[in-house]
């Protein structure tokens, strides 16, 4: 049932591969501040850029170099390429509420000339960004000096044409559309369509449906809302497009659903045309299963035959074609099943992970506490937990691979439970479309990770 | 006498249910402990976390692990509510959260709901189940027959009944705003009145539709704050019968100063009607009573000297199975147990 596609260059396994550690981001200092926090995490469809947001609403993206003959068993390092304030806060009057500037999500467009497309969302503003680069300027106006005062026009005696000269790289990051006032609840999620024309955003209760050029409408597709507000009790978690049909999405709920629709089969896709639904284990029913099921995040593998899901405890992988239940499933740290009522009680329990696959869909990844993140390899049932540390930051540093000690006698090197440190969670991870480069954000580092190269 | 520090409370809470302590100081902290620090009572902990899961069917078979399940889902019934209602800036109220807390307490609801159709009055105690109303009611008992034999034949259960009339009646979750602390009752049925309200009050939360214990306690705690005034209509009744009934030092038996918020699984269905869940949620709750107040000991140290029927201890014991599992209550909280007047009381009941 799986497919393991491999294509030249793409990683392997990850035994196969010993990562290490590359370039870290960030400040230093432990004491975080709070504009910092690094919210999300995206690698352009090349690989080459690499976009992070915060909660300060700024957007940082960062370039590869190109590898050099010099370095030839490194690959490029990762540099800052643009810097911009994304959304700004504001306040809704209506309601009293101060909107956040933090920036949800991040998805790249497809790159179609020189410039590169973005679009980023808090709460309740999408905005399409421009990054273009500008390395030349005109030289030699006739009305202008160099510094852009105006000549006196009795001393212009001469016409000239003006000359593009070599400047210093400029990066611009420019807003060329503002997508606003769609939402009445939190924007969870923004997919971009394969017909590279339109795009999905999804809130609390609906998900909506825009076309890139077009910023005063947009289509409601899926609305979950009841009509007595008192009545709910599930709410729209993610949201995607399929990577390649473009009439097909998915939603993920609160309960651990998700629902496939197809745009083809009504204007409202409140019917889906597949639900998946993992039953429940009654060995495993606590107080707390109904919001550990709530799923975290949903991503369909590159080949689009898979969508992953994240759950608080585990990783699930569904065939699109299996509705009843997940063909893999991952323990992420199962050893917090038995932690569950204190993790409610400090609200650790709400924290909501991401997951990503790698450029074949042979391994997936997602983040834990302690700044552990995990990943499974999918062919050979393997499984690798790493740390994103500071004390594992020496260059080209092969990472040590960590255990956690469920109970029972500690061996040396593994850590209990009980030390983990639930204040440092990776909740945000992204893999290299192509090769084996991995991104891992911490609370306010990112971290960039490579397989080491022979 | 009556002073705003928690006497034994400390004492209280250690005396059992110790792991819900260590639950309760973990507010906020991204830590559950501390790195690598040795943990106290990590058995009761784990006691607590592995409390069987909500069974799949009925109860479980045995008293431990229902009155641990018991308590576990009280402690998370109490952990939601407060989630819900503290003061927290709308900007962190993400609607899932807020959602699935909702639907925890929904749950929690409609179990207690079914069980308090199934089961009498039931304090969960490590006493029997009827056994501590009983005791507690027994108390209450002699201060209306006049001669006070430990032993009257009153039954608590209609006693009850008559009390939670009173209760179904009362006023909407808004507690009435928190008078200083009062100066001592000079009633001792006043004092009794205030057990009886404890002890229904304990199972109340259970039944109809989903009514957290927060207004209710808050309804025991004004109780006891306002000395005879009883908030809403209840207050003549209760006058009433305290009229009659012998000057005692008051509040000396006032030592869970909530009624056990959202306490006991079972009661009587019909203990609070009309108070609907939503009501509950979306009105404005005095929540002063989980503030996490650590009790200050103030109330003396050991047990009464006089050994009656029941000690203060099992008193304590019986009326608040859960307070120490709730964050303590307010800074006005009558945890305003004096001993001296404890003894008394018991030589009240127990002596002429």
């Amino acid at each position: 049932m799986q497919s393991v596609v491999q294509t030249a260059g793409a990683g392997g396994g990850s035994n196969d591969v010993q990562w290490c550690f590359s370039q870290v981001k960030g400040a230093i200092d432990d004491d975080v501040a709070e504009a910092d926090i690094i919210s999300t995490v995206e690698f352009n469809h090349s690989g080459e850029l690499l976009a992070t947001g915060d909660k300060g609403g700024r957007v940082v993206i960062f370039q590869q170099e190109q590898e050099t003959k010099g370095q030839p068993h490194s690959r490029g390092e990762y540099n800052v390429y643009s810097t911009f304030q994304s959304h700004e806060p504001e306040f809704d009057y209506l309601k009293s509420l101060e909107i956040e500037e933090k920036i949800n999500k991040i998805r790249w467009l497809p790159q179609k000339n020189a410039a590169q497309f973005l679009l980023s969302t808090n709460d309740k503003t999408i905005k399409l960004w421009k990054i273009s680069e500008r390395d030349k300027r005109p030289e030699g106006y006739n009305l202008k000096e160099e510094d852009g005062r105006y000549r006196d026009p009795s001393t212009v005696t001469t016409l000239r044409v003006p000359v593009f000269r070599p400047m210093d790289l400029m990066v611009e990051a420019s807003p060329r559309r503002v997508f606003a006032n769609a939402h009445t609840y939190h924007i969870n999620s923004i997919s971009v369509n394969s017909d590279y024309e339109t795009y999905l955003s999804a809130d609390d209760l609906r998900i909506n449906l825009w076309h890139l050029e077009i910023t005063d409408r947009s289509f409601n597709i899926v609305d979950i809302k009841p009509a007595n507000m008192e009545e709910l009790t599930e709410v729209i978690t993610a949201a995607e497009f399929h990577p390649n049909q473009c009439n097909t999405l998915v939603y993920s709920s609160s309960k651990g659903t998700i629902r496939l629709c197809d745009m083809r089969a009504a204007a409202l896709c409140d019917k889906h045309s597949k639900l998946f639904e993992e039953p429940e284990d009654p060995s495993n029913r606590s107080f707390f299963s109904e919001i550990i099921s709530s799923i975290s995040d949903v991503k369909f593998s590159h080949n689009g035959r898979y969508m992953m899901t994240r759950d608080y405890l585990s990783v699930k992988i569904w065939d699109l074609n299996m509705e009843n239940r997940p063909v893999e499933t991952y323990q992420v740290h199962e050893y917090l099943r038995s932690k569950l009522c204190s993790l409610y009680e400090n609200d650790c329990i709400f924290d909501k992970f991401e997951c990503c696959w790698n450029g074949n869909d042979s391994v997936v990844m997602t983040g834990s506490y302690n700044n552990f993140f995990r990943m499974f390899e999918r062919g050979h049932r393997r499984d690798l937990t790493l740390e994103a540390s500071r004390e594992s930051s020496k260059p080209r540093a092969v990472l040590k691979p960590r255990k956690v000690c469920a109970g029972g006698k500690r061996k040396k090197d593994e850590i209990s439970v009980d030390s983990l440190d639930f204040n440092k969670k990776i909740l945000h991870t992204a893999w290299h479309p192509q090769d084996n480069i991995i991104a891992v954000a911490t609370t306010n580092n990112l971290y960039i990770f490579q397989d080491k190269m022979n | 006498m009556y002073s705003s520090s928690r006497p034994d409370s400390s004492l209280l809470y250690r005396d059992f249910q110790c792991s819900q302590l260590v639950i309760f100081t973990g507010v906020n902290s991204g830590y559950m402990l501390g790195k690598g620090a040795k943990r106290k009572h990590e058995e009761n902990e784990d006691e607590l976390e592995g409390a069987a899961p909500a069974p799949a069917s009925g109860e479980p078979a045995d008293g431990p692990s229902k009155a641990s399940y018991t308590l576990q889902r009280q402690t998370i019934f109490n952990m939601s509510l407060m989630k819900l209602y503290s003061q927290r800036a709308p900007a962190d109220a993400s609607l899932e959260r807020r959602v699935l807390i909702n639907n925890m307490l929904r749950r929690i609801q409609d179990e207690l709901k079914q069980e308090g159709a199934l089961r009498p009055l039931l304090l969960p105690a490590s006493s029997p189940p009827e056994d501590p109303a009983d005791e507690g009611f027994r108390e209450a008992q002699p201060a209306f027959a006049v001669p006070a034999a430990p032993d009257s034949c009153l039954t608590p259960a209609s006693l009850l009944e008559d009390d939670t009339s009173l209760f179904c009646t009362s006023p909407p979750p808004h507690g009435p705003p928190r008078p200083a602390p009062q100066a001592a009752k000079d009633s001792f049925s006043s004092a009794l009145d205030e057990i009886e309200e404890l002890c229904p009050a304990t199972a109340t939360t259970s039944p109809s539709d989903g009514t957290p214990s927060a207004p209710l306690s808050t309804e025991a705690q004004s109780k006891d704050k306002n000395g005879s005034q009883r908030p809403g209509g209840s207050a003549s009744p209760a006058e009433e019968r305290t009229s009659a009934a012998d000057p005692a030092p008051p509040n000396g038996l006032d030592m869970s100063p909530s009624a056990p918020p959202s306490s006991s699984p079972s009661s009587s269905s019909g203990f609070l009607t009309d108070l609907a869940l939503d009501d509950i949620l979306f009105a404005d709750i005095d929540t002063s009573m989980y503030d996490f107040d650590p009790c200050t000991s103030g109330a003396g140290a050991g047990p009464p000297k006089v050994a009656p029927v029941v000690t203060a201890d099992d008193l304590v014991k019986t009326l608040s199975p859960y307070s120490g599992g709730s964050p303590s209550s307010g800074p006005s909280q009558p945890f305003k147990m004096d001993l001296a007047e404890l003894d008394h009381i018991m030589e009240v009941l127990v002596g002429s």
